[in-house]
């Protein structure tokens, strides 16, 4: 789904329609929504070729692997969206905390 | 324990009660579908039909919204007309930290991000729309920020977990 979800992001933020899209890589609509739907993976030739036509550039770099989030991303599965965002709200009361205590103990 | 930074179901109750159109957006939205990533506001796109406008400021009055500023916030008149004034408004509630924004960067707005949000309920029945993880990315990779780019890969990272629990990796 990585390069569904990249094409479309692309062309949302181009302000595409589908067809629109369609019409400027010379393909058809039901092709660009196989692709965004993830029925279909483009090529990544094709992937940049779609996403220069949006008028971006997809970058590429190769960078160490690193999944730390993965076990927070797990974490926060297992909850509901409602409890997910409490959560969230205490992890945040305890870091401005830390903040101020840390500014205080630095004044 | 340490007071909360924004309390989100206190806000969407308020803005439930007077029937304001929003889609929640930012740290919240993202937070709501798995990210792992903190935030210290509430960040709502609204509709900014004038109707909805009218109940907005109904809403944030209720909430006592007044400006916020680094160390203290500043009360101005809340009318739907001062909130037509201004895409972006940086709110400091009776329910914590809120920020309005009526046209986040790479999207046209409340319409173009309903399309792609879902219903959430925050607890007693007080349900929100939120905006897509794609959609969130979407604002985050136009703004383009030091402070957005820094959350991006957590951001695709919760998304590709949602991808494979959908059976869509």
């Amino acid at each position: 789904m990585i390069s569904a979800d990249l094409l479309k992001e692309a062309r949302l933020r181009a302000g595409l329609t589908q067809a629109e899209l369609a019409r400027r890589v010379k393909r058809s609509q039901s092709q660009i929504a196989r692709w965004e739907r993830g029925d279909v993976k483009p090529s990544l030739e094709t992937l940049r070729e779609l996403i220069r036509a949006c008028g971006l550039e997809l970058g590429f770099e190769l960078a160490n692997y690193d999944d730390s989030y993965l076990p927070l991303i797990h974490q926060q599965f297992r909850l509901s969206p409602a409890e997910r965002v409490r959560h969230m709200q205490h992890v945040a009361a305890q870091m401005i905390d830390l903040r101020r205590r840390a500014r205080a103990s630095l004044a | 324990m340490p007071e909360l930074p924004y309390d989100a179901a206190a806000i969407i109750g308020a803005f439930r009660k007077h029937g304001v159109r929003f889609v929640i957006i930012g740290g919240v939205a993202a937070i709501a579908q798995g990210s792992p990533l903190p935030t210290e506001d509430i960040d709502v796109t609204p509709d900014p039909a004038p109707d909805n406008l009218e109940a907005l400021a109904a809403a944030l009055v209720e909430l006592k919204a007044e400006l916020r500023m680094p160390d203290a916030s500043v009360p101005f008149p809340v009318d739907a007309k001062i909130l037509a004034g201004n895409s972006v408004w940086t709110l400091s509630t009776s329910a914590g930290a809120l920020d309005l924004v009526f046209q986040p960067a790479g999207t046209a707005g409340y319409e173009d991000l309903r399309r792609g949000a879902f219903e959430v309920d925050f607890g007693s029945g007080r349900t929100a729309a939120v905006a897509s993880l794609l959609d969130v990315i979407r604002m985050k990779e136009t703004a383009n920020r030091l402070k957005d780019r820094a959350q991006l890969p957590a951001l695709r990272q919760t998304l590709e977990e949602i991808r494979k629990r959908e059976g869509r990796s």
